[in-house]
Parts: structure tokens; C-alpha cells; sequence
């Protein structure tokens, strides 16, 4: 008989912070000095995180496993600049706003929209979505997917920057300090950013408040 | 604080954003004005909406094909110009500047003299010890590739020189997996050759052949040794579809327990249930699912050995 503790997601055994973080500055060091498995150890501590930002930012799971890739192809070249004494996490992630903005603008200019309707006509990244809910009937359901579906052409309306502060700000949590400086700007901006993607939002979708 | 500020300051006040300061006064402000409050509530509302939407996760098989595609892609990083540049810059420890600087010298160098003693070999004439023609004759030379010359040796008497080299030649082989000699090629190229997206095709090769003793172990080798994980998965796969023996159950317990790799261990699950759904047998396999359904560190793993835990009770009842 198996434990239902077993169905919980195992968090990592926590040792100290600085223990923490002097173990991944040594597993850094070592990946710089060309080990593999260093850089791979450390692909697996952040991958799912990209992955899931990556995936938010352009709900296609084709590309974002393209972004995925650039991310830490990107990473794995320039690692020899990375200087230890900052966090590796901030550059990471620095690293994927980059590439998610730049993949946006380039889509933007294109005015591509990407083919993503599967089969049965539906969104393929709703695959992805954790629609967890329990007890969701039928109507909600539907009305839930609708609101998706309107959400996600709202939110290709904004621009590529405002866009990635909206993620990260609303779907990720952050603070806005921390998104302008993952996206290179100040505070101030990142708010501007984050007020004109809610004024969009608003219009396009006051029919549905 | 008034009105005009509460438009852009609402967004900030819901998303916590607001310092102790601000955030007092815009509460001040809501006390005393109707209108405000009504606009705040209606952005509420929209935060609900936007709140509501599920929010992509990524699954675990997209998670383990994004892993896979990153493995490969990295080892061609490391086999290509890049990965060979990177590996130098290391040996020679210098700081980055001077270091690129040095390496670029010592490539245009060694480009430089390279092409100045680059084998002219439809020039050289190769002769035996008597100073005559040699069987390996000039024709054969077209094809051929030097690696490394040993001795050049001038014969002043005759004029002629005589030349010690290794030579590799171009050869292209074609045919059944029902020659032995391109079976055992293949068979020697998985175990052994280090090209990754060689050794793939010749795994897609051996595939028809998979119940040949040879192939058989070759892609058993592979399954449990290749150093690319997408290709141990690659393995697993046309192992899955051998004729089952001792040693196909030995090789995906084997990767079920210890593959570095979580996608190949799924794999390897499902390889290992499926059969024993199919034939009645799970005397080895349930104690190793129930072990790692209870304590293995990866979540994802676990999940899965979970489910197939379930699986086989299920379809003992």
C-alpha cells in the first residue's frame, strides 16, 4: 500500500543559504571549466522555471521549447562571462527575458500568428493549462476557456515589454523592482509598463468584468 | 492623493505594489470618494478575471522532449568550432581578453601553415625500395587522405625519394543488414563511434534487425551505456519491441533504477508495465515501482511509478 504522502511534490532539502550558494558558485566554476555534467546539473535546477516562463510568455509549446533551448544554449556559451559574485539565478532569467522579448518583437514584426489550432480546433497550448479546478461544471468550463481564449488575443495586443512585465508581475509574482532589473530598466518603468498592459487588458476585455 | 493618481495607483495598490506611505494615503483617499471606489472595484473585478484564467504548466513530457533536444544540442556544441575554441580558451587559463587573442593567432597560424603543407596527394609518386612503381598506384591516391607522414628519405643515387606515410581512404559500403560485414560496421559504430547523430541513424538502421544476436546486444549496450540520453531513449524503444528474454528485462530494470536521465526511467516504466500487463508477469517489477513510488527524489519519476502501481493493481483485480 502506497503512502498518499507520496502524491506531494518533494521540495529540495535545505541546507543553509550560503551553503546554497557556495555549492552553486563551485558548480558554476566547474561548469565554466568546460564539465558537462556541472552545466547540465544546473540546467536541471532552473529548466523547469524556464520552461514554465518561457511557455506563459508565448503559449505555444513548439516554441517554447525553441526559446527553451536558446535560453540555455545562450547561457552555455557565455557562461565563462558570468562573475561569480553575482546571482546566477538574476542572470538566468535575464537571459529569458531577454530572449522571450526579442522572439516577441520578432513575431510582432512579422505580424505572424503562429498555427496553433490542434485537430479539433482547439488552442493546442490548453493542453497545457493546469485547469485543476475541481467541480468546474460544464458552463464554467466553457466560459473558462472562452476568457483564455480572449485573454491570450488581448495580451498578443501588447507590446513585447509590457507583455513580459504583465507575466512576471501577474503570473509569476514578482516584485517590480526585480522585473526592471531582469529587463534591464528601472522600477519606475516596469510600472508604466505594467499600468499601460492593465489599461489594454481593461479595454479588451470589459466586456467580460 | 487624488482622482487622476487612482488610475495607475489602483493597479499598483492590487498587485501589493504600493510602499506603507502611498498605500495609506490611497486608503485615505477611498474613505472619503464614491467614485473612486467604484473604479477600484471595477479593477478588482478585471484582476479577478485575468487571476481566473488557468495558467500554462508545462507537462512532463514536453519538459523531458525540451531536456532531450537540449542534451543533443549541446553535444553538437561541444563537438563543433565553438566547443573546440572554448576548450582551448580553458587550457590556456588566461583572462579572456589576451586569451581570444592568443587563440585566434594560433588559429590563423596553424591555418596558415597548414594550407602551405597541405598533402598534394596526386603529386607525391610513390615508390617501392627498388625505385620502382609501387602496387598502390597513383590512381589510388585520388581518394586517399594522409594523416601522418612519418619519414621522408631523398635517395640521392636514384633521384627518387621514398616516403613513409598513414593513409586513410574513403570508403562507402552498401547493402542488406543481412551482410554480416555492414552489420557488423553498424553494430561497431553504436557501441563505439563518437558522433552522436551517427550512432542515432545507425540505430534507426539496426531497428529491422533487432532480434539479430549482435544487434540484439549492441542496442542492449546502448540502452544501458550511450552517453546521450536521447539516444539510450532512441535504444529503449527498439529494445521495447524485441523478442522479451531475461536480458530485455534486465536492461529496462536496469534503466528504471539508474538511468541518469527521468524521461529514459519513464520510458523504461512504461516499456516494464506494459509487458507485464500484457503477460501476467510483475514478480520483479512491482517491488522496484512500489520502491520508488515511496522514496525516489525525482517527483516526476516518482508520479510515474505511482500510476503504474496503480495500473498493475488495478489489472490484478
Amino acid at each position: 500500500m502506497v503512502d498518499g504522502a507520496c502524491l506531494e511534490l518533494v521540495g529540495k532539502h535545505e541546507t543553509s543559504r550560503e551553503g546554497e550558494a557556495e555549492a552553486e558558485r563551485a558548480l558554476i566554476r566547474r561548469a565554466q571549466r568546460g564539465d558537462r555534467s556541472a552545466f547540465d546539473t544546473l540546467v536541471r535546477r532552473y529548466d523547469q522555471e524556464v520552461l514554465r516562463m518561457t511557455l506563459r510568455m508565448v503559449r505555444s509549446e513548439e516554441e517554447a521549447q525553441d526559446l527553451y533551448q536558446e535560453v540555455f544554449l545562450k547561457v552555455y556559451r557565455s557562461l565563462g562571462q558570468f562573475r561569480l559574485e553575482a546571482r546566477f539565478s538574476t542572470w538566468l532569467y535575464r537571459v529569458v527575458t531577454n530572449v522571450c522579448v526579442d522572439h516577441l518583437r520578432q513575431q510582432k514584426s512579422r505580424s505572424e500568428v503562429p498555427a496553433r489550432a490542434g485537430a479539433d480546433g482547439e488552442l493546442d497550448y490548453a493542453r497545457a493549462l493546469a485547469d485543476d479546478r475541481p467541480g468546474l461544471n460544464p458552463e464554467q468550463a466553457l466560459r473558462a476557456r472562452e476568457i483564455s481564449r480572449r485573454l491570450e488575443v488581448a495580451l498578443r495586443q501588447l507590446s513585447p515589454r509590457e507583455r513580459m512585465v504583465f507575466e512576471l508581475k501577474h503570473c509569476q509574482g514578482m516584485k517590480l523592482r526585480a522585473i526592471g532589473e531582469l529587463c534591464g530598466t528601472s522600477e519606475e518603468a516596469a510600472k508604466n509598463s505594467l499600468f499601460r498592459a492593465v489599461q489594454k487588458l481593461r479595454q479588451d476585455l470589459s466586456d467580460l468584468v | 492623493m487624488n482622482c487622476d493618481d487612482l488610475e495607475k495607483t489602483s493597479s499598483l495598490y492590487l498587485y501589493d505594489e504600493l510602499g506603507a506611505e502611498d498605500r495609506a494615503a490611497f486608503e485615505t483617499h477611498l474613505a472619503s470618494c464614491g467614485g473612486c471606489r467604484t473604479r477600484l472595484e471595477e479593477a478588482r473585478r478585471l484582476h479577478r478575471v485575468l487571476s481566473a484564467c488557468p495558467r500554462p504548466e508545462p507537462t512532463p513530457e514536453l519538459l523531458v522532449r525540451c531536456r532531450q533536444a537540449l542534451d543533443e544540442a549541446l553535444d553538437r556544441e561541444q563537438l563543433g568550432w565553438r566547443g573546440l575554441l572554448r576548450g582551448w580558451m580553458w587550457q590556456f587559463g588566461a583572462a579572456p581578453a589576451p586569451r581570444l587573442a592568443a587563440v585566434l593567432t594560433l588559429l590563423l597560424f596553424g591555418f596558415g601553415l597548414g594550407w602551405t603543407l597541405r598533402p598534394r596527394a596526386r603529386s607525391l609518386a610513390p615508390l617501392t625500395p627498388s625505385g620502382t612503381t609501387s602496387p598502390f598506384g597513383a590512381s589510388d591516391l585520388g581518394d586517399v587522405r594522409i594523416r601522418h607522414i612519418s619519414e621522408v628519405a631523398p635517395d640521392p643515387q636514384s633521384g627518387g625519394v621514398r616516403i613513409t606515410l598513414d593513409a586513410e581512404r574513403r570508403v562507402t559500403l552498401e547493402g542488406s543488414l543481412d551482410d554480416p560485414r555492414i552489420r557488423q560496421v553498424l553494430v561497431d559504430t553504436v557501441r563505439g563511434y563518437d558522433n552522436p547523430g551517427i550512432r542515432r541513424d545507425t540505430l534507426d538502421a539496426l531497428r529491422t534487425h533487432r532480434d539479430n544476436p549482435s544487434v540484439r546486444a549492441a542496442l542492449l549496450y546502448a540502452l544501458r551505456h550511450d552517453a546521450n540520453a536521447g539516444l539510450r531513449l532512441e535504444a529503449l524503444k527498439t529494445v521495447r519491441g524485441m523478442q522479451w528474454g531475461p536480458d530485455v528485462h534486465q536492461a529496462l530494470l536496469g534503466a528504471l533504477e539508474h538511468d541518469a536521465n527521468p524521461g529514459v526511467r519513464v520510458a523504461a516504466v512504461d516499456a516494464l508495465v506494459e509487458h507485464a500487463v500484457e503477460e501476467g508477469e510483475d514478480e520483479t517489477v512491482m517491488p522496484v515501482l512500489l520502491k520508488l513510488a515511496a522514496s525516489e527524489q525525482n517527483p516526476y519519476v516518482r508520479l510515474q511509478c505511482l500510476a503504474a502501481v496503480r495500473k498493475m493493481e488495478g489489472n490484478e483485480q
